[in-house]
């Protein structure tokens, strides 16, 4: 099959699934919609954002290795700019799904307290900073490392090896913002200190598998001359790495709310872990967790294409279904999983991948300007 | 007496020099060969064809066992041993056992892979390797990578090993004896126990001297130093002399509700049980009864239960005819105000729980006294 008859067929795939994405409006419910508006919207931030965080963790540890495959977590990274139209969309949901925007909010004593916070001018002019900073930290860092490769010049890697801590401390501040306004807030009542670091956890993991897939579709097409098995293999401990921070994380953050028994934090876990939910928990914990775990585990396993592949493909599912966990359930209980959610599928991740697909194309395959990419490409593993 | 051969040495300037040589000794028909490097050479073990290390296997082994193992260390002694309520929550509290078998895991994994390294693959106490008398061990550690033709079951052509190695490139060939070792004997290892139980009596002593010479300091007070009210302790903050303060006159909780009985003496006999026999309602009532009651009434309320040698008071019998021909309503009225030295459990018990107690209760009596026509 030729590039463009693919593509043709993603449009035609994003064409039908848009209009059972507007059909689902009309006929589903403007709730229904909205929850899936803000799943997909949850999942592209977290997967832009866990590139970004990869391109400015491997300019912060200077780290050699990875020079060669930069570029491939960069384009992933251009996912950034078009979170804005999705944010903008996703604004209209406020007064439909979230609880605190109910008329029955004022009643809830834990929502008064949280009013300073929770309304809707403050609300909006976060999600406004938190855009505006993440569009800005991808032009300075993906732009500018695609601007060395016509200048070749040095002092841009400088420059972005001092950009990346700011970034990461912006990083930080963001992802955690954006974890409660956009899903703790939609059970507002509820709390959870390490919610922004679960967020995270998922998001660089899924970043991991989805750059592993990219470098090694690239390789495989000989668009990445000199990057070796050595180089896939330490992705592939990465992703094995970052697996055990998520379900270190996923697990701390239940086991304090399940010691400490509070109603406020409960009920959040029991609307996740009742009726069917409770199934799409289990899959959860063993999926995200146990089969990546197991399947890297040997040196054996990261060494093999195949497995790599499928376990980054698996990931990636993994982690749409830890964010379906985090925020279906406001629709009630049950497993809400039907053709709304199938053309939201069928509309965002074509269009994702046209998205993905034309980012290939952005600047070099790799960073040619970047003086250590020579060094990163003699990398063998000691 | 002559000394059995070890095998043929030469050394190499570079670990790319090591590698380029190994394959032209092999071509020579010398297979049974060994490197030692001044760091690990990154495939090496590709081009001596060393099987893959079994240590990740044993490692994985042995962390799996330390993982279920502390998971059946912490049911036996908080399920079976001493039934153990983590904050009201039922038995099996599974969650609170998961970092101890994280820490079970790490701790086995990790001394696995040390101590199997040591004793288990490179087989100490086994101090003897000929390797180390040779003269270029020294320069072996600091710089140089050598390679050793080692003899094969029909011994070794020394010449043909010499040339072989000579023709790869190697410098400052070496004939290598295997001296004949004496296993470590009793006074070996008299020695060795004797120098660890020293070494244990020097840090004991070493450590409490430490101790008791230095004072104490307290990495971080703040939570332990703020000025607070303590549970059940003495306070001069308010009149009362004491932190706890007395609810005011009449307070009840949010739920309260007064049991309805006729009269002060009635005892509550003539309350009647509002819950249905489903078994919702005694799935509800076994774990009531084993959070509140089995403590002292055993789980089949025969009133032996755990607490019973430092308990003072023998709890009734739950099974006693006595309780069996108690009313309902009776049972809640104990409950509820306590009886002689048990205490009362309004404070603790919804009205609706302790219905469904009783009505659990009524399904112990029946399961340790059922009729003829149960059992048919
Ligand atoms: C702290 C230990 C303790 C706990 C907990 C406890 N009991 Fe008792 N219970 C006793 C003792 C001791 C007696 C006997 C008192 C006496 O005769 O002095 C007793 C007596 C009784 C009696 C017999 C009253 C009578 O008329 O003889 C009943 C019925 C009873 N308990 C039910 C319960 C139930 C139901 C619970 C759970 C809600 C419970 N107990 C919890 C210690 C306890």
């Amino acid at each position: 099959m030729s590039a463009a008859s693919v593509r043709r067929g993603l449009w035609a795939l994003a064409a039908l699934g848009g209009g059972g994405v507007a059909a689902t409006y009309f006929l589903a419910g403007a709730q229904r919609f909205w929850v899936n508006w803000l799943l997909w919207f949850v999942f592209g931030t977290c997967l832009a954002l866990g590139a970004l965080f990869l391109v400015a963790l491997q300019h912060m540890t200077g780290a050699r290795w990875s020079v060669p495959l930069r570029r491939a977590a960069e384009r992933i990274g251009a996912l950034t700019p078009w979170l804005v139209p999705v944010a903008i969309v996703a604004l209209f949901s406020l007064p439909v799904v979230f609880s605190w925007t109910q008329p029955d909010a004022a009643s809830l004593t834990p929502l008064v307290l949280k009013e300073h916070w929770l309304n809707r001018p403050f609300f909006i002019i976060r999600l406004a900073v938190c855009v505006t900073l993440w569009v800005v930290s991808y032009v300075v860092l993906v732009r500018g490392s695609v601007r060395q490769d016509e200048t070749k010049d040095p002092h841009a890697t400088v420059r972005l090896r001092r950009f990346s801590p700011v970034f990461m401390i912006l990083l930080a501040l963001t992802i955690t913002d954006f974890a409660f306004d956009w899903v703790s807030s939609l059970e507002a009542t509820w709390y959870s200190d390490i919610f922004g670091v679960y967020l995270f956890a998922g998001a660089v993991t899924t970043a991991i598998a989805a750059v592993l897939l990219a470098v090694m579709h690239l390789q495989r097409a000989g668009r990445l001359p000199g990057v070796t098995r050595d180089h896939v293999y330490n992705l592939g401990g990465l992703l094995f790495g970052f697996t055990i921070f998520w379900a270190y994380i996923a697990f701390s953050q239940y086991l304090l709310q399940w010691y400490a028994d509070l109603p406020e934090e409960v009920f959040w876990f029991q609307q996740r872990l009742s009726g069917a939910m409770e199934y799409v928990f289990i899959v959860l914990g063993v999926g995200h967790f146990f089969v990546p775990f197991l399947a890297l585990m040997s040196r054996d396993d990261k060494k093999s294409w195949t497995r790599l592949r499928w376990v980054a493909v698996w990931v990636i599912f993994m982690e749409f279904v830890d964010v379906f966990w985090l925020i279906s359930p406001v629709l009630g209980p049950g497993i809400h999983l039907g053709w709304p959610e199938l053309s939201f599928a069928a509309f965002f991740v074509p269009a994702g991948l046209l998205v993905l697909g034309r980012a290939m194309r952005l600047g070099d395959d790799m960073p040619t300007g970047d003086p250590f990419l020579q060094a990163g490409l003699d990398f063998h593993l000691p | 007496m002559l000394e059995p051969l070890f095998g043929v040495l030469a050394l190499f300037p570079t670990a790319d020099d090591l590698l380029k040589a190994i394959p032209e000794v092999k071509k020579r028909g010398f297979t049974k060969l060994e490197a030692y490097t001044p760091y690990p050479v990154h495939g090496i073990d590709e081009a001596l064809d060393l099987p893959k290390s079994k240590l990740g296997v044993l490692v994985f082994l042995m962390a799996s066992l330390g993982a279920i193992s502390m998971f059946l260390f912490e049911w036996w002694t908080s399920t079976v041993s001493y039934p153990l309520l983590t904050a009201g929550k039922a038995y099996n509290g599974w969650p609170a056992w998961v970092p101890p078998m994280l820490e079970g895991t790490i701790l086995v994994g990790t001394f696995t892979a040390a101590l199997g390294m040591l004793f288990v693959f490179n087989r100490l106490p086994f101090f003897g390797n000929p390797m180390l008398r040779s003269k270029a061990i020294d320069r072996i550690t600091r710089e140089k990578f050598a390679l050793v033709i080692r003899p094969g079951a029909g011994g070794l052509d020394t010449g043909g090993a010499i040339a072989a190695l000579k023709a790869a490139g190697g410098e400052d060939i070496e004939v290598v004896q295997a001296p004949r070792y004496s296993k470590a004997g009793l006074a070996w290892w008299s020695k060795a126990i004797g120098a660890v139980g020293a070494a244990c009596v020097v840090a004991g002593y070493g450590t409490a001297w430490v101790i008791r010479t230095f004072p104490t300091t307290r990495p971080m007070v703040e939570m332990e130093d703020q000025p607070r009210l303590d549970a059940q302790a003495a306070d001069t903050f308010f009149a009362s002399g004491r932190g706890m303060q007395l609810p005011p006159d009449g307070t009840v909780p949010r739920t309260f509700m007064p049991i309805l009985a006729a009269g002060p003496g009635d005892g509550g006999k003539a309350l009647m049980n509002p819950l249905p026999v489903t078994d919702s309602v005694l799935e509800r009532g076994r774990t009531q009864f084993d959070i509140h009651c089995a403590v002292c009434h055993d789980r089949l309320g025969t009133g032996k239960a755990w607490l019973d040698s430092t308990y003072k008071a023998q709890p009734t019998d739950l099974q006693s005819s006595t309780v069996r021909d108690a009313s309902d309503g009776y049972l809640y009225w104990v409950i509820s105000r306590g009886f002689a030295s048990m205490p009362a459990y309004a404070a603790d018990i919804s009205p609706d729980d302790r219905w469904a107690i009783i009505r659990y209760v009524r399904a112990l009596q029946r399961s340790q006294d059922a009729p003829m026509r149960d059992v048919k």
